[in-house]
Formats: C-alpha cells, sequence, structure tokens
C-alpha cells in the first residue's frame, strides 16, 4: 500500500502535486493510517467549557488532544502547537537503516486531527509558558491562553565533547529523533568500508525506548552480515547489561548475530575526535568508521526553562493521577518528558495522554481523577529484517508509593523471535499511528 | 417550613451535578482506552487485529479469562490480560458492549 501510494504521487510529479488541495499532499504522508478509518465522533457540548493548549505533537501530544476533543465534546477548545509541520514516527525508524523502509514512509501529517477531530493545529515555536497569565508564548510574538496547559515536548539531548557543532554531529550522528539523521546514518552505513566498524552507544538509563538501541545493533549487524562481510558492530553500554527485553537481545547478541556483534556493557564515551575517527571511551580508545552515539537524554527544553524538571534538573515530576506537574497547578507533563516509574517509549505515552486527557476533563467539572488509573506498554522489536521479539508491561496506581507499578505477572518479553511477530509489528503500529494521529 | 424545602432543593442540585459529572466519564472508559492503541479508537480496530466494538461483554471477559488461566504459554495477550483483575475485565467488556463496531 505504502509503495503503490508513493508510486502514486511520484508518477504525479512535483508541478502536478502542487496543485493538489493542500488536504491532499499532506494525506499523502500518512501511509500508515487506512482509508478504512472510521473515526470517532466528537459529541456536542457536554457542559464543559474551556482552553486546552498542547505543546508538543508527537504521540503524547497527538493523543491527548484528540481524547481531550472525543472525551471532553465541542465545548472544549483545544490548540497544539508543534514546531514541525508533520511528524516523523521513532517506532519503526531502525527500519530505515536496513532499507526496509524510508522516513518519509513515517511521516504523520496533523491534518487528521484538525479535519476530524477540529484541533486548532499551531504550526510554531514555543518560547516560554506564563504560568501566572496563563498563555503560550510564542517566538514569532504572539501568545496563546489557556486555562490548562499540556506539556510533551519529549526530549532533549545532551552534548557528547567534541560533537558541538552541526557539522561534527553529522559526522557522527546519533538518529534518536527519527528525521534527516536517520536517512544520514543509513547512507554512512551504506557507504562504510569493506569489513568496517560500526561502532553505537547506549546512555545510562531512563532514555527514551529503553528496546531500541539493542534492536539497531541487531539490525545493523544483519545488514551488514549479509551486504559487507567481514564488518562488526561494536555496542558500548553505559549500563552495566542489556536493559530491555534480556532474554531475546542477549540471544541475538550471542547466538544469532554472533561475531558481528561485539557487545561491551558498562562502556561510556568520553569524547570523539571525528577527524581521526576516534572514540575516546571508559575502556580506552576505539576507531570506528561508521560512529553512532546515544547521547544522554533530559526532558525538552520548554520543560527546564519553565521550572518544571523538579526531578534532578532534567525530568519534570508529575502526579500520575492526571500528570499534573508537581510544581506548577493546571499545568500537566506527559510523554517523555515525565518523570515516572514507566518507560519513555510511544505506546505508553499514548494511554499516558488519556489518562491526562480524561483527568483534565474531570477537573474542568470540578472532580477528582480517577483513582485507579492503569496504563499498558507493547512494543515489538526486530531481530533481524524478516524476524521480531515483543516487550509488553501493564501498570497499576499504587496509592502507597503514589506510583504506576508494574502488575506482577503482567510484564514479559517473547519466547522467541519469529516472522509472525514482525506482521504484528505492522499491524500494532497501524493501530497505534492511527489512535493518535486519526 | 422554608428551610427544609431549600435542604431539598439543594439535595436535588447536587445528585443532578453527580448525574451529569457522570456522564462525563463513563464508567470502563479510561480502561477500556488501555485496549485502543492495538484495537482500535473504541475497539475499531483496522488493519488486521481483532474489533472489540459491538462484541459482547461476555465473549470478551470470556476471551481475557481464558488467557489468563492458561498456563505454559507466553502470548503477548496472555501476559497482558493478566494485568488486570476481573472486574476490570468486566468493566472494560461492558464498555465496548456498547460501542458500534461502524
Amino acid at each position: 500500500m505504502i509503495d503503490s501510494r508513493r508510486k502514486f504521487l511520484g508518477s504525479l510529479g512535483l508541478g502536478a502535486l502542487g496543485m493538489l488541495p493542500l488536504s491532499q499532499v499532506l494525506a499523502a504522508t500518512n501511509a500508515w493510517i487506512p482509508s478504512t478509518t472510521n473515526p470517532a465522533t466528537v459529541p456536542g457540548n457536554l457542559g464543559i467549557s474551556g482552553r486546552v493548549v498542547v505543546i508538543g505533537g508527537g504521540m503524547a501530544g497527538a493523543t491527548v488532544a484528540k481524547y481531550l476533543r472525543i472525551w471532553g465534546g465541542a465545548g472544549l477548545q483545544v490548540t497544539l502547537i508543534e514546531r514541525e509541520s508533520s511528524y516523523n514516527s521513532n517506532i519503526m525508524s531502525n527500519l530505515v537503516l536496513n532499507g526496509s523502509m524510508t522516513m518519509g514512509s513515517l511521516s504523520f501529517s496533523y491534518d487528521l486531527l484538525r479535519k476530524n477531530y477540529g484541533v486548532n493545529v499551531v504550526t510554531g515555536d514555543v518560547s516560554a509558558i506564563d504560568a501566572v497569565g496563563k498563555k503560550v508564548i510564542l517566538k514569532s510574538g504572539s501568545s496563546i491562553a489557556f486555562d490548562r496547559l499540556v506539556v510533551a515536548p519529549g526530549i532533549e539531548f545532551e552534548t557528547i565533547a567534541g560533537l558541538e557543532t552541526a557539522a561534527s554531529q553529522n559526522l557522527a550522528p546519533h538518529a534518536w529523533k527519527a528525521g534527516p539523521q536517520t536517512t544520514l546514518l543509513r547512507n554512512q552505513i551504506k557507504a562504510m568500508r569493506r569489513g568496517g566498524v560500526f561502532l553505537m552507544s547506549i546512555p545510562k538509563a531512563p532514555f527514551r525506548c529503553p528496546p531500541g538501541p539493542y534492536e539497531r545493533a541487531c539490525l545493523v549487524a544483519d545488514w551488514l552480515k549479509k551486504n559487507n562481510p567481514g564488518s562488526k558492530v561494536i555496542v558500548l553500554d553505559e549500563n552495566p547489561g542489556i536493559i530491555a527485553e534480556p532474554v531475546n537481545f542477549g540471544k541475538a547478541f550471542t547466538v544469532t548475530h554472533a561475531g558481528v556483534i561485539d557487545y561491551r556493557p558498562g562502556t561510556s564515551i568520553l569524547s570523539i575526535d571525528t577527524a581521526t575517527k576516534t572514540v575516546n571511551t571508559s575502556a580506552g580508545q576505539i576507531k570506528a568508521d561508521v560512529m553512532n552515539p546515544i547521547p544522554a537524554q533530559r526532558a525538552g527544553a520548554i520543560i527546564t526553562s519553565s521550572g518544571l524538571a523538579n526531578v534532578g534538573g532534567r525530568w519534570a515530576g508529575v502526579d500520575v493521577l492526571s500528570y499534573e506537574s508537581a510544581v506548577a497547578p493546571g499545568i500537566h507533563v506527559i510523554g517523555d518528558s515525565a518523570a515516572t516509574t514507566q518507560p519513555k517509549a510511544g505506546h505508553i505515552a499514548n494511554q499516558e495522554a488519556k489518562v491526562c486527557a480524561d483527568a483534565i476533563i474531570r477537573a474542568f467539572k470540578g472532580l477528582a481523577p480517577d483513582p485507579a488509573p492503569v496504563t499498558n506498554s507493547a512494543c515489538y522489536s526486530p531481530i533481524t529484517a524478516t524476524t521480531a521479539s515483543w516487550l509488553t508491561a501493564v501498570f497499576a496506581y499504587d496509592p502507597t508509593t503514589k506510583t504506576m507499578k508494574s502488575v506482577p505477572g503482567a510484564f514479559g518479553e517473547a519466547d522467541k523471535p519469529s516472522t509472525k511477530n514482525m506482521d504484528q509489528m505492522k499491524k500494532w503500529f497501524t493501530n497505534l499511528m492511527t489512535d493518535s494521529f486519526a | 417550613m422554608k428551610k427544609p424545602v431549600l435542604i431539598g432543593i439543594a439535595l436535588l442540585a447536587s445528585q443532578a451535578a453527580w448525574a451529569q459529572a457522570n456522564t462525563v466519564s463513563p464508567p470502563g472508559r479510561l480502561l477500556a482506552s488501555n485496549c485502543f492503541q492495538c484495537h482500535g479508537t473504541n475497539g475499531r480496530a483496522v488493519g488486521g487485529f481483532e474489533r472489540l466494538a459491538g462484541e459482547s461483554s461476555k465473549e470478551i471477559a470470556g476471551e481475557l479469562k481464558e488467557m489468563k488461566a492458561k498456563t505454559g504459554e507466553g502470548g503477548i495477550m496472555r501476559i497482558h490480560a493478566l494485568g488486570y483483575t476481573d472486574a476490570q475485565i468486566k468493566a472494560i467488556g461492558d464498555y465496548f458492549a456498547t460501542q458500534t463496531s461502524r
């Protein structure tokens, strides 16, 4: 479906594209949203009047905007502010590195949130939050007033010594925010010399998508085995061991991709010299041909600049019954920026968004949030170009610790990777993206 | 004589407010929304996973409880189902039964 649609657009040529109505051009980006999708309806005014502004149109922000409308009704005005005109999915983006997909096929527009749910989508960059005056100030100088604010800016990266400039970052791209760097890294892997070394690093947890780096190591190794025999994948992990799906990735590293992946736990990068392609690590110098260091992470910049990063100065503390900030009443933080016991990943960000939307709607009615929320995480991880594993967890609110606790028994990974899981992964991604963006 | 009447009106008003409040977040909806990521918004799945919208509560609860009871099998839905109590499963089933599949 994706291929034929892209071919169709390609055959039209750029000139013809320019003459199409904007909605049709934008719709072309939503290759994973089935045309048979039957959107939910926005009910009429439910007696809830208010203005909610959402900062950030990722998995969390898009989902909260949609659910505020379908659960809150027409009286609730929802404005979504996003810097980019479309969303590049991080989920599945490791499949760009082995040539299975292109970034273009992982692009999602905000058009359906506008069209189906009446979300007011504003393309703009936020410069500040005025918590007292209850407005968001944009870099353009304009401001947008709110009764409640949801902040979902995702993550920001720490700078690795030696990678201070954009030019040096392109010589050692992290590709941990899907987009141009993903395609760049793909091209660097393809162009790597025969028998070369691909070096990647994993930062200390917490970071976005816990299984992601291990999945990436597997997919790059799998591609190199077939296309560049004799080359190696060195994985430096600042953590003491594999932090997600230890059974499947452990087996993948030592059996499936044995002799290709060289996994070095407890090792961190101190600096990188892009001129000599030398990586200085806590265990000595390593020469590499393609360098893919994933830097340490913290909450999106607006969280720190607005004083919401009360957890270690890096993440936003929240009440997980409502995702209301621990330090700013009326301001909620969801997704990767929030400090919770839940993983930083798209599937659970979608569920955090629903808990937050429900709590905001109740709050407009003067009601307390649901006292016993449940959230879930599920994800599939390719181990080769044709097989995948999965990981799942259910979290329930624990009133004693006031945290979301992993429900005993309801946590686990696949017995083994399979082609069936790869097929399931596509169904999962189709539904997850449709639930979030359409 | 006036006071009791006023109290009566106040009680009625608060009951009305409660009834209205209850419609803002129907029981089971937030719990059931855990299924939406894979089984579609309101259970209207796309792309090949099972549609839950419009299935009977008994059917959904029965399937989930059956999965929970299976031993020695580690499918994703079995592990997932273990995350919910029987009461929560019933609430989820009741919610999907109120949804239309189209």
